[in-house]
């Protein structure tokens, strides 16, 4: 019979940093649970360890000066309430608020949602709008990844084995950003399709979550001044969405028109 | 009494501990229909105790209404999650563990999946005859057609129908469907298993017991009294945990094991544990111009799964259903259960009510759009009344409809406008013939001790029974008790289904409480039965001692662009002739049309080739209080000096053809359940196409 899994509780960001080097991608790294607690309980994951990042201090700070900084283990409901993040940046404290239910926002993390690169989530959609840096630690060092980098494809990142995702860093110039969730079904269920819009002087960002192995996101469509319908007729046909339980590929086409369209005037409002 | 269940003091049987007890688990065929050609358990390390097919062989076969099946496969998987062997071990990780040393040779065969493709005679049999059971459970005529996956076919002529169409001024003609669902009970399914020599003990939680006693003694071939039942507390139920569903693995395990089993279903495997029965139900319904119903021929194929469990009175219910609350003077039905390779189904609120009034309440509604008449007028021209004849043959008493279905009307401002509103009604059985018994035991301390197979899942079933107890013995309620029912405790009862405890109980309690009074003794003793059923061939007799009544009207806005539905208020009127324990009967009815709304709305498992594809809580979409309507609301009629009628399950058929009908009034036609954003959506599509 084999041995139950190994639980590992670092207590400082060095000892996990070394214990990642150390364990690389045998340990499954544990933040809120949310995601690992699914596969674990429907079996597709019997890791021989997990390294929790429960107990070290400092990882789910938020901090605010010409940019927000929210620490790794940062969870979902701390965003969503966060005063100063509601009044730099309120369309990322209403994205991550319209995650699943608040049981599930208060131990879900910033982390987390980011590092398990699930297509079907919220926050990494608005987090490429608003062009957010994630930050990622080893025993090598420090380095800096835009977030439509950090996510490279289903439940894929560009971490290295020895490497742990520390923090996320959202600029903080004024802009103006909408996100919108479109639910297929259940008001607590993931999003069929996620819209996120942001302006930022000239440059306008539209990226679609959900309906494929990433954000989607085309530079080249997103024209400040072109008409809405427009740019969100071009967004359907420049994605070819997934069909799942939430709804067909031809489904998830139609909406995303609709939905950009909606978001770009939800940021002309 | 709701208490233990706030305070987590309540134990499910789940929390069963029994000393030196193992614990199970259950492989499950990967395949929709596979012959098992070899079962290797040689590298499951000793201590590990193992059931295979060769096992099960030497045990009896079983099931409530068709005796069709075994403890384990034997020589063929005939679903996605078949049981085909079985482990019990120390720990839980260790059964699990062991599971994966167990090596199944399969050879895969081809499987049918349509109920509708099944019923064909060239279709592959899932099942080469069919054997009626012998159980109690199987309590009318059953008609399994040989040869074929039909393991029951239920009929209702009345009148002619060809007459009928022929004076018809207008003919509606339409196919419907519903989607296979899950139960999703907060508790899993879970039991504890012990013998004593040749007696077997059994903790569980069923709404079932003595049905489950009786199909465990066809499985062991023990004689029923030498099995006991113990019904624990369940979490929920909806109908999940009726018949035999795990008890008969555990009971074999720890037979083999000679220690105590426990059996706990993970979340994942619910849905091969029991699930709603997909239906697809054709309806012709004729009318003069003036909207008189003139004639009605449905047909329901009623997917029953890879074994038909009560699919055949589910199949029965759905039938007899189908005409609808009205006076039509001529009726065919034909209601198929019919075998395929999916998962079984069973009782699910309301036993096939929910699909039949989807069928049937929708026809109305494309009936009232073809003769440019107000679906409420339609429906109130027809709605039966007292002393009318049902296709049956039996006549209709203490009947509410009309007042019920005004009453819903009336809540959504029916008369101030009807765009984006839509009204249904429903006429429900419950289960004739059935019969109740209750033993009152007076305690020396002025307490009374009620004893009765009444299961407790949640309902209320035992506040209810001991609220009734309390003003007939004329004693504060505190002095009832009411313990969990134990088959060697409690006298015989049908089961607790069919919303029938509160009326059938209550009343073999007045009995109980007049032969305390009478014998002067410390025990009394109250029986009812029911008597009644129909013919299977011409569906003639007493479908129903009773009818649960009741109508719901929905309004609704849509999202035009992307096919999203927005319930701005829900509301059902439910005939209750009298209330017994008014927030219990409310909670009844809130749950019903919330679960009502996830059937309208989300709930489907998908399928491909045979397997579940959303076997999970975040998947499987079920309601979440943030998709409550804006308003939802509900009344319960009385009457004075009306009967106890049952309100379990009523107000959750209605609800789905409401909202259908309420975009209906939109020219936004659905015919299939759930009606999803993206069927939504196309349908809208289609009006444009029309109307272009």
């Amino acid at each position: 019979m084999s041995n139950e899994p190994e639980w590992l509780a670092p207590r400082s960001l060095e000892e996990a940093l070394a214990l990642k080097a150390e364990r690389g991608e045998e340990a499954t790294v544990v933040a809120g649970g949310t995601f690992v607690g699914i596969l674990v309980n429907q079996r597709l994951l019997a890791p021989s360890a997990f390294l929790s990042l429960r107990g070290i201090p400092g990882l789910a700070d938020v901090r605010v000066s010409d940019e927000l900084r929210l620490g790794a283990m940062t969870t979902h409901r701390t965003v969503e309430l966060s005063p100063a993040v509601r009044r730099g940046w309120p369309a990322l404290a209403h994205t991550f608020g319209v995650v699943a239910s608040p049981r599930i926002r208060n131990h879900a993390t910033v982390g987390g949602v980011l590092a398990d690169a699930d297509h079907a989530s919220d926050p990494p959609a608005m987090l490429v709008a608003l062009g957010a840096r994630a930050v990622v630690r080893s025993v090598r060092g420090e380095r800096e990844v835009p977030v439509e980098e950090f996510i490279v494809g289903y439940y894929q990142t560009s971490l290295a084995p020895d490497e742990l995702l520390v923090e996320v860093r959202v600029p903080g110039s004024p802009h103006r950003a909408a996100y919108r969730k479109f639910r297929s079904r259940s008001h607590e269920d993931r999003p069929c399709v996620g819209v996120a819009a942001c302006r930022r002087g000239d440059d306008l960002r539209v990226v679609v979550g959900a309906v494929a192995e990433r954000p989607q996101y085309f530079r080249e469509l997103c024209v400040l001044g072109r008409d809405p319908v427009e740019i969100g007729r071009a967004y359907a046909d420049a994605i070819d969405p997934l069909s799942d339980v939430s709804g067909s590929s031809e489904y998830r086409s139609r909406v995303i028109a609709v939905e950009v369209r909606r978001a770009l005037e939800d940021l002309a409002s | 009494m709701s208490d233990s269940r706030v305070t987590g003091a309540v134990r499910f049987a789940e929390d069963v501990e029994l000393p030196g007890m193992l614990h199970a688990c259950v492989l499950r065929s990967p395949y929709a229909h596979a012959r098992i050609v070899g079962v290797d358990t040689s590298a499951v390390p000793p201590g590990v105790v193992v059931l295979t097919p060769g096992d099960a062989r030497r045990l009896g076969r079983y099931g409530c209404q068709i005796q069709d099946q075994t403890v384990l496969a034997l020589d063929r998987a005939l679903f996605v999650g078949d049981p085909v062997a079985a482990v019990a071990a120390a720990t839980p990780r260790e059964a699990q563990e062991a599971l994966a040393l167990i090596d199944i040779d399969y050879e895969p065969l081809a499987a049918v999946f349509d109920a509708v493709e099944a019923a064909q005679p060239e279709a592959l049999l899932v099942h080469d005859s069919h054997t009626v059971s012998q159980n109690d459970a199987a309590y009318f005529a059953l008609r399994p057609q040989p040869g074929t996956n039909v393991c029951h076919r239920f009929q209702i002529r009345h009148g002619d129908v060809e007459v009928g169409f022929a004076e018809a001024d207008s003919i509606v003609e339409e196919t419907f469907h519903t989607a296979a669902a899950q139960h999703a009970h907060m508790e899993p399914h879970a039991c504890v298993a012990r013998w004593d020599g040749a007696a077997l003990e059994v903790w569980t939680g069923t709404q079932t017991p003595f049905n489950l006693r009786e199909d465990l003694s066809r499985a062991f071939g023990l004689e029923p009294e030498r099995i006991r039942i113990v019904c624990e507390p369940m979490g929920g139920s909806f109908g999940a945990k009726t018949f035999l569903r795990t008890e008969a693995i555990a009971a074999a395990l720890a037979h083999r094991a000679g220690r105590p089993v426990r059996l706990v279903v993970p979340r994942s495997d619910e849905w091969v544990t029991l699930n709603r029965h997909p239906a697809t139900i054709h309806v012709k319904l004729g009318a003069r111009l003036d909207g008189t119903l003139i004639a009605k021929q449905v047909a329901c194929y009623v997917d029953t799964g890879a074994y038909a469990d009560c699919g055949p009175g589910v199949a029965q219910k759905m039938g007899f259903a189908a005409p609808g609350p009205y006076r039509i003077p001529n009726v065919r039905v034909d209601a198929f259960c019919v075998y395929t390779n999916l998962p079984p189904n069973g009782a699910f609120r309301g036993y096939g009510q929910m699909q039949s009034t989807w069928a049937s309440e929708r026809a109305m509604d494309l009936l009232a759009e073809r003769l440019a008449l107000d679906p409420l007028e339609l429906r109130l021209k027809n709605l039966l009344c007292n002393g009318d004849r049902y296709c049956t043959g039996e006549t209709m008493r203490d009947v509410n409809f009309v007042e019920c279905l005004q009453a819903a009307a009336d809540a959504i401002g029916w008369s101030a406008g009807r765009r984006g509103k839509g009204l249904s009604v429903v006429l429900k059985g419950m289960q004739t013939p059935s019969q109740a018994s209750i033993a009152i035991e007076a305690e020396d301390d002025g307490t009374y001790v009620l004893r009765c197979a009444t299961t407790e899942m949640g309902q209320g079933a035992h506040r209810a029974i001991s609220l009734l107890a309390a003003e007939l013995l004329e004693v504060d309620v505190h002095r009832i008790r009411f313990p969990s029912p134990d088959t060697s405790l409690v006298p015989y009862d049908t089961r607790t289904t069919s919303s029938r405890s509160t009326y059938m109980m209550g009343r073999a309690l007045e009995e109980a409480v007049h032969d305390l009074r009478r014998s002067g003794s410390r025990r009394g003793h109250g029986k009812v039965a029911d008597e009644g059923g129909l013919d299977p061939d011409t569906g003639q007799g007493i479908a129903s001692t009773h009818w649960h009544q009741g109508a719901a009207a929905a309004e609704v806005r849509v999202d035009e662009e992307t096919g999203s539905v927005e319930i701005v208020h829900l509301h059902t009127t439910i005939y209750a002739g009298r209330v017994v324990d008014r927030p219990a009967a409310e909670l009844q009815n809130e749950g019903s049309m919330i679960m009502g709304l996830g059937s309208a709305l989300y709930e489907e498992i998908v399928f491909e080739d045979g397997a579940v594809l959303n076997a999970n809580l975040s998947d499987y979409p079920l309601l979440a209080f943030a998709d409550l309507p804006g308003r939802l609301t509900h009344d319960l009629l009385e009457r004075e000096g009306a009967q106890i009628h049952g309100l379990g399950e009523t107000a959750l058929p209605p609800v789905p053809p409401a909202v259908g009908n309420a975009l209906e009034s939109l020219g936004i036609r659905l015919t299939e359940l759930p009606m999803t954003a993206e069927a939504v959506l196309d349908a809208v599509e289609r009006r444009a196409e029309a109307t272009a």
